[in-house]
């Protein structure tokens, strides 16, 4: 058989994240009332072929639970990262073609939400929202955005000095026309990307926020709540409680990851020598 | 890479939070020889503002005997009043005066005599401060003589013995601000050490006027349970207390000790229409028909209940205050599910095709709610949702916070935990309150139900006092009970449960009140090693 290429490699892994990410979204979804049910006849047993990830001492359904938090976290990791990646943008690009005044402010923003601890600035805003699903996403969504904007703040401006803006610059073209038909089509790719890579962080912090009890209510399925309810059941031998929904919280940000970093090389073949 | 990088660090610091919260951070010996004993203690039981009765130490929301402090009675295993302090006390006709006398040589550990003066102290002192119990009958205490104290009543309050078994007296010449970090008393044992957020160390008062303590030293760990699993482990405690989910765990050289308790679980049943004030909802649609309540309480399987969340480790509750002297027995409902069907039925609550009744439009259909993090009572609300699902009502379950809780409780049943010494919780949970004509924490009111606790209050002897309070219950006609209007179910009693080194034997316990700290050790100066 003949040997792939980066490039098709790339492909591949990128349809492969995008396919189990989507079908684990999905499936959550479709199971996310069969997750929610307790029944005290199949309490506390250990991983079996009905129950693959066991079940807690409510009896529910390990696997179920677990794939519906994921795809909670999947939603509301895609939404946050979405909302992060819009402000960046619109930020990034205003503090780069909107004058000194403006860009001084905007940078100064940047600065300021990154210099609070993550953590800490995702946990006061969900807080301040009135904690659950509304307050996590507002957490999440409001603190991701900054290095991003950064990012696309400084190509902006580096590409603003390029020559073939300003020759464009020069034959005439109109500002709105040079952004839309020169600057977008080398800033896509950087978005993309960025975006991408915002997920894993999302998720991340979205199930630190549920496990530190500062984001969804307890009954309902999400990473963050099976963890740390999990803890309280480790002493008592229940590893299967903790290690599964781990185990699939790290597989699907490691994916997220592989897919963002496949969609670089795809997008933006340069990197790739870097 | 730096991405991945990125993520590695987050993912460390996720992991170091999670071996952070789980870590128990302490080192203690047992000692059967020097007569000391350890006990691990929720770390909610550490008193947040010092051992000051004012403040709630031992008069809190947890009630138990102060320790460091000696009260005037005490309660004894069938929860009725003995002296202690005290030599004697009466009540005025009219129920406005009390009249203690006190013994004359008891002596604080500081060396000074206890004196009249200093129990109308105290209590003025506890009326003025004290936020977490009720001293609001209290006109004024005093001090009559040496030995003699009265208390004025504003109004009659037949159940002041119940009051003065909880709160300790305090010096007058050695209290301050600072008195609850350097408590002195003339109580059993006096503190010698406090490192807050980890122990509190006890040692016997060599000068007590009782019993010499048999247990010289008493160290208290405040940790969470499965820190308190681990301990107990590890040998570190002699008496670890723990849960029902925890129970089926066997340790060496440990046995599972168990109590029972009043500390019961129940959820209220909105009994209005709903109606809305100030923002919050009172009254619940579904839950304002008897015959749906009613249904409710016979639809309960309790003892499937204790099976299923408690390991077996419980007892039935049918009221807020089973197996007290006050408790009336009519409460009593047995598991019925025909009957409650048959109750819904006749109140117009027919099945709908999926299965849930409905009435007039409305679906029988509420949400349960409890706090968030009690594995117990989510426990408890997923299985009075499961049970009451083939009665035909819809229940849903939703964790909530107690910042929300109190309000939301007002339109939605919420589970809760109650159980006291004292009469005065029915009183709480079922008297109206002056300013809205409703209970306090869910919208009920009855008249009769009211006039019996008032005349419960007034009455001249406790004696008396139980049988109107039985009365409250179920008077024949009217009342909380099944036949009544059941504002509230009763579910179960969580038996309280400790791991207990082989060899120390705990004395005889009283039937413990809500709360799984301090009662355990009431009678630690009782206990033994073998």
């Amino acid at each position: 058989m003949r040997e792939l290429n980066q490039r098709q490699k790339a492909r591949l892994l990128f349809s492969f994240a995008v396919l189990f990410l989507a079908g684990i979204a999905v499936a959550g979804r479709l199971c996310s009332e069969a997750s929610l049910v307790t029944d005290f006849s199949r309490k506390n047993l250990a991983p079996c072929l009905a129950y693959p990830f066991g079940t807690d001492w409510l009896g529910r359904d390990m696997f179920l639970r677990t794939l519906t938090g994921l795809s909670t976290s999947i939603l509301i990791g895609v939404c946050a990262a979405g909302v992060s990646a819009v402000t960046a943008l619109v930020l990034g690009l205003a503090a780069a073609t909107l004058g000194k005044k403006t860009d001084s402010v905007i940078s100064f923003v940047i600065d300021m939400v990154m210099g609070i601890p993550h953590i800490l600035l995702v946990l006061l805003i969900s807080y301040a929202c009135g904690k659950g699903m509304k307050g996590v996403i507002a957490g999440v969504a409001l603190s991701h955005w900054c290095s991003l904007a950064r990012l696309i703040r400084s190509e902006v401006l580096q590409l603003k000095q390029s020559e073939y803006i300003l020759i464009a610059g020069k034959l005439g073209h109109s500002k709105f026309e040079i952004a839309k038909k020169h600057m977008l089509p080398h800033l896509l790719p950087q978005f993309v990307v960025g975006l991408v890579l915002l997920f894993p962080h999302a998720i991340l912090h979205e199930s630190s926020v549920t496990f530190l009890g500062f984001g969804l209510s307890s009954e309902q399925p999400a990473i963050g709540i099976i963890l740390s309810e999990s803890m309280k059941y480790l002493i008592t031998g229940k590893w299967w409680l903790a290690l599964f929904p781990g185990i699939m919280l790290v597989l699907t940000v490691v994916l997220f990851d592989l897919g963002g970093t496949a969609l670089r090389k795809i997008l933006d073949p340069n990197s790739v020598h870097k | 890479m730096r991405n991945m990088k990125k993520l590695i660090s987050v993912l460390g610091a996720f992991v170091m939070t999670m071996t952070l919260l789980t870590v128990p951070a302490v080192s203690a010996s047992a000692g059967a020889e020097d007569a000391s004993v350890v006990v691990t203690m929720p770390t909610t039981s550490e008193p947040a503002s010092g051992f000051d009765p004012a403040f709630g130490w031992g008069a809190g929301e947890h009630v138990h005997e102060p320790l460091i402090q000696s009260t005037l009675v005490r309660t004894n295993k069938e929860l009725e009043i003995e002296n202690d302090l005290a030599t004697e006390y009466s009540c005025s006709e009219d129920g406005l005066t009390w009249t203690v006398k006190i013994r004359d040589d008891v002596k604080f550990t500081d060396g000074e005599a206890l004196t009249a003066a200093d129990v109308a102290f105290t209590y003025n002192n506890c009326r003025e401060l004290s936020t977490v119990n009720d001293f609001t009958m209290l006109k004024e205490a005093v001090a009559v003589d040496d030995t003699t104290v009265e208390f004025h009543m504003n109004e009659p309050y037949s159940i002041w013995p119940y009051t003065m078994a909880i709160v300790g007296i305090v010096p007058e010449h050695a209290y301050s601000e600072s008195y609850g970090q350097n408590p002195i008393g003339s109580g059993r044992y006096i503190m010698k050490q406090w490192d807050k957020g980890q122990q509190v160390i006890f040692e016997a008062n060599p000068d007590y006027y009782g019993e010499a303590p048999k247990i010289k030293k008493l160290t208290i760990l405040f940790m969470e349970e499965d820190a308190a699993l681990a301990a107990a482990m590890a040998g570190q405690a002699d008496v670890a207390h723990t849960a029902a989910s925890y129970s089926d765990q066997e340790i060496d050289g440990y046995s599972l000790f168990r109590v029972e308790t009043v500390d019961n679980r129940g959820f209220n049943l909105p009994a209005s229409m709903p109606e809305e004030k100030d923002g919050i909802t009172y009254g619940n649609a579904l839950t304002a028909d008897v015959n749906v309540r009613r249904a409710i309480n016979f639809a309960i399987d309790r003892d499937e209940m204790i099976q299923n969340v408690l390991n077996g480790y419980g007892t039935k509750a049918y009221s807020v205050c089973d197996k007290m002297p006050w408790y009336n027995e009519e409460a009593v409902t047995e598991y019925d599910l025909d009957a409650a069907k048959a109750l819904m039925d006749e109140a117009g609550w027919k099945e709908g095709e999926d299965g849930i009744r409905e009435k007039d439009g409305v679906k029988a259909e509420m949400t349960l709610m409890f706090s968030n993090g009690d594995s117990v009572r989510q426990a408890l609300a997923e299985d009075t949702a499961n049970q009451l699902k083939e009665l035909g009502i819809s229940v849903k379950t939703e964790g909530v916070g107690w910042d929300t809780a109190y309000d939301r409780a007002q339109g939605e049943p919420l589970i809760w935990g109650w159980g006291a010494h004292t009469p005065m919780e029915l009183y709480n949970i079922y008297h109206t309150i002056k300013d809205s004509g409703s209970a306090e924490y869910s919208p009920y009111a009855n008249e009769t139900v009211d006039k019996y606790m008032d005349e419960a209050l007034k009455s001249s002897s406790l004696e008396e006092s139980y049988e109107l309070w039985k009365k409250a219950q179920w008077d024949g006609t009217t009342g909380i009970t099944q036949e009544g209007d059941i504002p509230w179910i009763w579910l179960c009693n969580v038996d309280h449960l400790y791991f207990v080194r082989d060899g120390l034997k705990i004395a005889d316990q009283k039937l413990h009140p809500h709360g799984h700290g301090w009662s355990i050790v009431n009678n630690i100066d009782e206990w033994e090693w073998e």
